[in-house]
């Protein structure tokens, strides 16, 4: 049953309350649905801390079994532990499913009379491919227009590394970032950017070093307004 | 192929190093698919030393990896589970087939080996100048933790009357890189796989490197990068020619 829950946490974009806004093509509509997604979000079940230590020894046996799978020694010294340390490090890059936006957002909402646009760029994002479980990373730059409430800083980060905690497809990352702050504070608008590297593309497959990802979300006034997404991305970009 | 004696290497050292990948012997047996299934005992075994380390036995082909395809499939479902995902979502359906495969693509430097990679690639050619390959782009996985490292090796060595295939520098690289490795290792076997294979006057190997396992967990240090180097021969004894070389590669 929690699997359920995980999937529709991380599918949460791929559902209905995003194909109803995009219908609707107006922000100020999104509050009658924030209730719903408010309710959504408070039912989420995620993911306790305490089921990560019982979970612990079947993913060791699982990394064990890939171990000897791929021709390795299993009881060389340099390998004895490492279905732990891997079970482990895989738990710390999908901890994103322990935690929701009300556990993080809840008491640094302020109300401040600012309608300018505020901007955290270059934040580090570190996440997983979906598709070959391998490390997908690059920078975030946030954007909002608040009305009338603002967010502290580091709140913006922090929903960052929520989402991208968890097994990811960039375009998904980007869009549930936007869309969590657009329902916390109800801004004016809101824009996210994410410009990532992808290891699957770096390391095999295709191969190649150089490429990177560029995937964006515009909502409110910065899909309507060409002069304000402007101004976004011409803060944004990086000399 | 003779081996001959190389005075200023030192090879005690070396010799332990043969036994840590685990392949250098040809012990390894894949439990998979012999009854029993447990791997060789190192103490039991006897340890060939690293200089031999390019007759090493494959112990990896593609029949083995299409036999253990479905056993880390199998093995990579359960850590979806574990980790509270559902594996029958959609963008998860094939993942643990693509996971097991990019996995062993990661890992496929245990298929080959060195004699295959340069035995048609070494000429005579009287040049006793340096050579240097650098910025070649290195991608490994972290056998603690099983997350990438990736970073640049710089390859030098001093020939003594025979040169190397540059590409085939590259494929050393490759072929030692593509496996669960130490960087400290990894930098070692490459200089020692030159040596082998060219008897230079000396061969110098630096990696700069970033690990994953220090940037998207543990310490989270962004910035950090882990440089080891090898010198062998001449740039180990002679410390212009180790200056040159590091300078060259730094320019």
């Amino acid at each position: 049953m929690e699997y359920q829950k995980a999937a529709e946490l991380n599918g949460l974009c791929n559902g209905k309350i995003v194909t109803e806004y995009l219908c609707r093509n107006g922000f100020s509509e999104l509050t009658v649905d924030a209730k719903k997604v408010a309710v959504q979000h408070k039912n989420e079940t995620s993911r306790k801390e305490a089921e990560d230590e019982s979970r612990l020894p079947a993913l060791e046996e699982a990394y064990t079994t890939i171990l000897r799978g791929l021709g390795e020694n299993t009881d060389r010294q340099g390998l004895l532990k490492t279905p732990l340390r891997a079970a482990k490090a895989m738990q710390f890059l999908t901890k994103g499913y322990h935690e929701t936006i009300y556990d993080v957002l809840n008491d640094a909402i302020f109300d401040e009379d600012h309608e300018e646009l505020v901007i955290v760029k270059d934040i580090d994002m570190f996440s997983l491919c979906e598709h070959h479980l391998v490390p997908f990373f690059g920078k975030v730059h946030i954007g909002y227009l608040p009305s009338k409430k603002v967010v502290g800083l580091s709140k913006l980060a922090r929903i960052v590394e929520i989402y991208s905690r968890r097994l990811q497809v960039q375009e998904r990352l980007t869009k549930q970032i936007a869309m969590a702050i657009s329902e916390a504070l109800q801004p004016v608008g809101v824009a996210v950017v994410i410009e990532a590297a992808h290891m699957c593309m770096v390391m095999r497959g295709v191969q190649k070093m150089n490429s990177r990802t560029v995937t964006s979300a515009m909502l409110g006034a910065f899909r309507e307004d060409p002069k304000a997404r402007e101004e976004f991305l011409a803060l944004t970009k990086s000399a | 192929m003779e081996r001959s004696k190389q005075k200023q290497m030192n090879q005690n050292e070396n010799e332990t190093d043969a036994a840590i990948n685990g392949h250098f012997d040809g012990r390894v047996k894949i439990p998979g698919w012999s009854a029993g299934g447990a791997a060789g005992n190192p103490s039991t075994a006897p340890s060939s030393s690293v200089m031999e380390s390019w007759r090493e036995e494959r112990t990896r082909s593609l029949e083995d990896n299409e036999m253990s395809l479905p056993s880390i499939a199998a093995a990579y479902t359960t850590i979806l589970r574990g980790l509270g995902e559902d594996p029958q979502r959609q963008g998860l359906l094939k993942t643990p087939w693509r996971a097991a495969t990019a996995m062993q693509f990661f890992t496929k430097g245990y298929q080959e080996k060195i004699i295959d990679v340069l035995n048609d690639a070494i000429f005579d050619e009287d040049h006793d100048e340096m050579v240097i390959v650098k910025d070649i782009d290195m991608f490994s996985m972290c056998e603690h933790h099983l997350v990438p490292i990736f970073g640049r090796v710089h390859i030098g060595y001093l020939p003594n009357k025979r040169v190397l295939g540059l590409s085939k520098l590259a494929r050393i690289v490759e072929i030692y890189s593509r496996r669960l490795q130490v960087q400290e290792r990894l930098t070692k076997q490459i200089a020692v796989a030159i040596t082998e294979a060219l008897q230079p006057a000396g061969v110098g190997v630096v990696i700069e490197a970033t690990h994953m396992c220090m940037v998207m967990r543990g310490v989270q240090k962004m910035n950090s990068k882990t440089v080891t180097s090898t010198m062998l021969g001449v740039f180990r004894e002679d410390p212009k020619t180790r200056d040159e070389f590091l300078t060259l590669i730094r320019s």
